[in-house]
Protein backbone atom coordinates (compact mmCIF):
# COMPACT_ATOMS: atom_id res chain seq x y z
CA UNK A 1 0.00 0.00 0.00
CA UNK A 2 1.25 3.16 -0.54
CA UNK A 3 2.42 6.00 2.38
CA UNK A 4 -0.09 8.71 1.09
CA UNK A 5 -3.07 6.29 0.85
CA UNK A 6 -1.88 4.66 4.62
CA UNK A 7 -1.80 8.54 5.65
CA UNK A 8 -5.54 9.19 4.67
CA UNK A 9 -6.79 5.91 6.26
CA UNK A 10 -5.01 6.41 9.78
CA UNK A 11 -5.87 9.96 9.21
CA UNK A 12 -9.68 8.80 9.03
CA UNK A 13 -9.03 6.52 12.00
CA UNK A 14 -7.56 9.14 14.28
CA UNK A 15 -10.54 11.44 13.33
CA UNK A 16 -13.45 8.73 14.31
CA UNK A 17 -11.39 8.12 17.68
CA UNK A 18 -11.42 11.65 18.66
CA UNK A 19 -7.39 12.12 18.48
CA UNK A 20 -5.02 13.39 15.43
CA UNK A 21 -2.12 11.97 13.46
CA UNK A 22 1.14 13.92 15.22
CA UNK A 23 1.48 17.02 13.37
CA UNK A 24 5.11 16.55 11.92
CA UNK A 25 4.20 15.19 8.88
CA UNK A 26 8.03 14.14 8.24
CA UNK A 27 7.60 12.05 11.40
CA UNK A 28 4.68 10.12 10.26
CA UNK A 29 5.85 9.36 7.07
CA UNK A 30 8.98 8.13 8.87
CA UNK A 31 6.83 6.20 10.97
CA UNK A 32 4.44 4.49 7.93
CA UNK A 33 7.22 3.64 5.86
CA UNK A 34 8.75 1.78 9.28
CA UNK A 35 4.70 -0.22 9.38
CA UNK A 36 5.06 -0.83 5.86
CA UNK A 37 8.59 -2.58 6.85
CA UNK A 38 7.54 -4.20 9.14
CA UNK A 39 4.68 -5.72 6.86
CA UNK A 40 7.09 -7.21 4.40
CA UNK A 41 9.15 -8.69 6.80
CA UNK A 42 6.48 -9.85 9.64
CA UNK A 43 3.09 -9.73 7.99
CA UNK A 44 1.74 -7.51 10.24
CA UNK A 45 2.45 -3.89 10.61
CA UNK A 46 4.18 -4.15 14.30
CA UNK A 47 4.71 -0.52 16.41
CA UNK A 48 8.27 0.46 14.36
CA UNK A 49 9.55 1.37 17.43
CA UNK A 50 9.14 -1.77 19.27
CA UNK A 51 11.18 -4.74 18.35
CA UNK A 52 9.00 -7.65 16.97
CA UNK A 53 9.06 -11.34 16.98
CA UNK A 54 7.82 -12.32 13.52
CA UNK A 55 4.75 -13.84 15.52
CA UNK A 56 1.38 -12.22 15.34
CA UNK A 57 -0.11 -14.03 18.12
CA UNK A 58 2.75 -12.97 20.55
CA UNK A 59 2.81 -9.38 18.84
CA UNK A 60 -0.69 -8.55 18.67
CA UNK A 61 -0.66 -6.31 21.43
CA UNK A 62 1.84 -4.01 19.41
CA UNK A 63 0.17 -4.06 16.10
CA UNK A 64 -0.63 -0.77 15.23
CA UNK A 65 -2.96 0.98 16.86
CA UNK A 66 -1.35 -0.62 19.93
CA UNK A 67 -3.14 -1.53 22.80
CA UNK A 68 -1.42 0.35 25.17
CA UNK A 69 -1.90 3.69 22.65
CA UNK A 70 -5.21 4.87 24.69
CA UNK A 71 -4.05 4.47 27.95
CA UNK A 72 -0.44 6.71 26.42
CA UNK A 73 -2.59 9.58 24.64
CA UNK A 74 -4.81 10.22 27.97
CA UNK A 75 -1.74 10.30 29.90
CA UNK A 76 1.64 11.49 28.03
CA UNK A 77 -0.79 12.88 24.82
CA UNK A 78 0.99 10.57 22.49
CA UNK A 79 1.25 7.06 21.42
CA UNK A 80 4.44 5.39 22.80
CA UNK A 81 5.45 6.40 18.58
CA UNK A 82 4.26 9.34 18.38
CA UNK A 83 2.00 8.42 15.59
CA UNK A 84 -0.67 9.21 17.19
CA UNK A 85 -1.73 12.29 19.44
CA UNK A 86 -4.28 14.28 20.99
CA UNK A 87 -5.61 17.62 19.67
CA UNK A 88 -3.73 19.45 23.09
CA UNK A 89 -0.49 17.76 21.84
CA UNK A 90 -0.87 18.69 18.76
CA UNK A 91 -0.86 21.83 19.77
CA UNK A 92 1.65 22.22 22.45
CA UNK A 93 -0.01 22.25 25.03
CA UNK A 94 2.07 18.76 26.60
CA UNK A 95 5.13 18.89 27.57
CA UNK A 96 7.10 16.69 25.23
CA UNK A 97 7.73 13.78 27.65
CA UNK A 98 9.44 9.63 26.83
CA UNK A 99 6.69 7.65 26.84
CA UNK A 100 7.28 4.73 29.21
CA UNK A 101 7.20 1.12 27.82
CA UNK A 102 4.13 -0.22 29.51
CA UNK A 103 4.43 -3.65 27.55
CA UNK A 104 5.26 -6.22 30.02
CA UNK A 105 8.72 -8.47 28.60
CA UNK B 1 39.68 8.44 29.28
CA UNK B 2 39.21 5.49 26.61
CA UNK B 3 35.35 6.00 25.57
CA UNK B 4 33.40 3.15 23.56
CA UNK B 5 29.53 4.23 22.75
CA UNK B 6 27.38 2.04 21.35
CA UNK B 7 23.46 2.81 19.95
CA UNK B 8 20.94 -0.01 19.88
CA UNK B 9 18.54 1.06 17.00
CA UNK B 10 15.49 -0.30 15.01
CA UNK B 11 15.63 0.48 10.95
CA UNK B 12 12.16 1.53 11.04
CA UNK B 13 11.93 3.80 14.02
CA UNK B 14 12.41 7.37 13.75
CA UNK B 15 13.29 8.71 16.94
CA UNK B 16 16.37 6.15 16.30
CA UNK B 17 17.01 8.15 13.28
CA UNK B 18 17.00 11.39 15.23
CA UNK B 19 19.77 9.76 17.84
CA UNK B 20 22.13 8.42 14.64
CA UNK B 21 21.30 12.01 13.24
CA UNK B 22 22.81 13.73 16.72
CA UNK B 23 25.75 11.44 16.68
CA UNK B 24 26.79 12.36 13.26
CA UNK B 25 26.51 15.58 13.47
CA UNK B 26 28.07 15.81 16.85
CA UNK B 27 30.81 13.80 15.07
CA UNK B 28 30.73 10.71 17.56
CA UNK B 29 32.44 7.47 16.70
CA UNK B 30 30.06 4.64 17.72
CA UNK B 31 28.90 1.47 17.22
CA UNK B 32 25.51 0.91 15.77
CA UNK B 33 23.42 -2.15 16.51
CA UNK B 34 20.72 -1.96 14.26
CA UNK B 35 18.55 -4.75 16.35
CA UNK B 36 15.81 -5.61 13.82
CA UNK B 37 18.29 -6.22 11.19
CA UNK B 38 19.95 -8.68 12.70
CA UNK B 39 20.14 -12.64 13.20
CA UNK B 40 18.20 -14.75 15.25
CA UNK B 41 21.37 -15.75 17.04
CA UNK B 42 22.76 -12.38 17.15
CA UNK B 43 19.97 -10.58 17.52
CA UNK B 44 19.44 -12.92 21.38
CA UNK B 45 22.86 -11.83 21.95
CA UNK B 46 22.25 -7.84 21.32
CA UNK B 47 19.40 -7.69 23.38
CA UNK B 48 21.05 -9.66 26.13
CA UNK B 49 23.36 -7.21 26.24
CA UNK B 50 20.81 -4.13 25.95
CA UNK B 51 18.70 -5.76 28.89
CA UNK B 52 21.93 -5.64 31.00
CA UNK B 53 21.91 -1.59 31.26
CA UNK B 54 17.88 -0.98 30.02
CA UNK B 55 15.72 -3.61 31.87
CA UNK B 56 12.73 -2.53 29.71
CA UNK B 57 14.52 -3.32 26.21
CA UNK B 58 13.79 0.03 24.42
CA UNK B 59 14.96 1.81 21.21
CA UNK B 60 16.85 3.79 20.88
CA UNK B 61 19.36 3.30 23.89
CA UNK B 62 22.73 4.86 23.76
CA UNK B 63 25.55 3.09 25.89
CA UNK B 64 28.41 5.45 26.87
CA UNK B 65 31.30 3.02 28.35
CA UNK B 66 34.73 4.52 29.44
CA UNK B 67 37.63 3.66 30.86
CA UNK B 68 40.33 4.90 33.76
CA UNK B 69 43.35 3.32 32.84
CA UNK B 70 45.67 3.49 35.69
CA UNK B 71 45.70 5.24 38.73
CA UNK B 72 43.84 8.67 37.36
CA UNK B 73 42.20 10.24 40.49
CA UNK B 74 41.20 13.56 38.33
CA UNK B 75 39.68 10.91 36.02
CA UNK B 76 38.67 8.89 38.35
CA UNK B 77 36.13 11.80 40.54
CA UNK B 78 34.92 12.87 37.07
CA UNK B 79 33.85 9.30 36.16
CA UNK B 80 31.88 8.45 39.21
CA UNK B 81 31.12 12.14 39.50
CA UNK B 82 32.96 12.42 42.76
CA UNK B 83 33.09 16.01 44.23
CA UNK B 84 35.63 18.05 45.85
Amino acid sequence: MQEEKLYEIFQKYAQSKGIELNKDKEFVFELIKGLLRNEERYGYRSCPCRLASGNKEKDKDIICPCIYSAEDIKEYGRCYCGLYVSTQYNQGKIKETIVPERRKK
Amino acid sequence: MLRRVRLYSLSTCPVCKKVKEFLASNLIEHELIEVDTLESGEQWLAMKELKKINPKETFPTVVVEKAIVGYDEEGLKQILEIKN
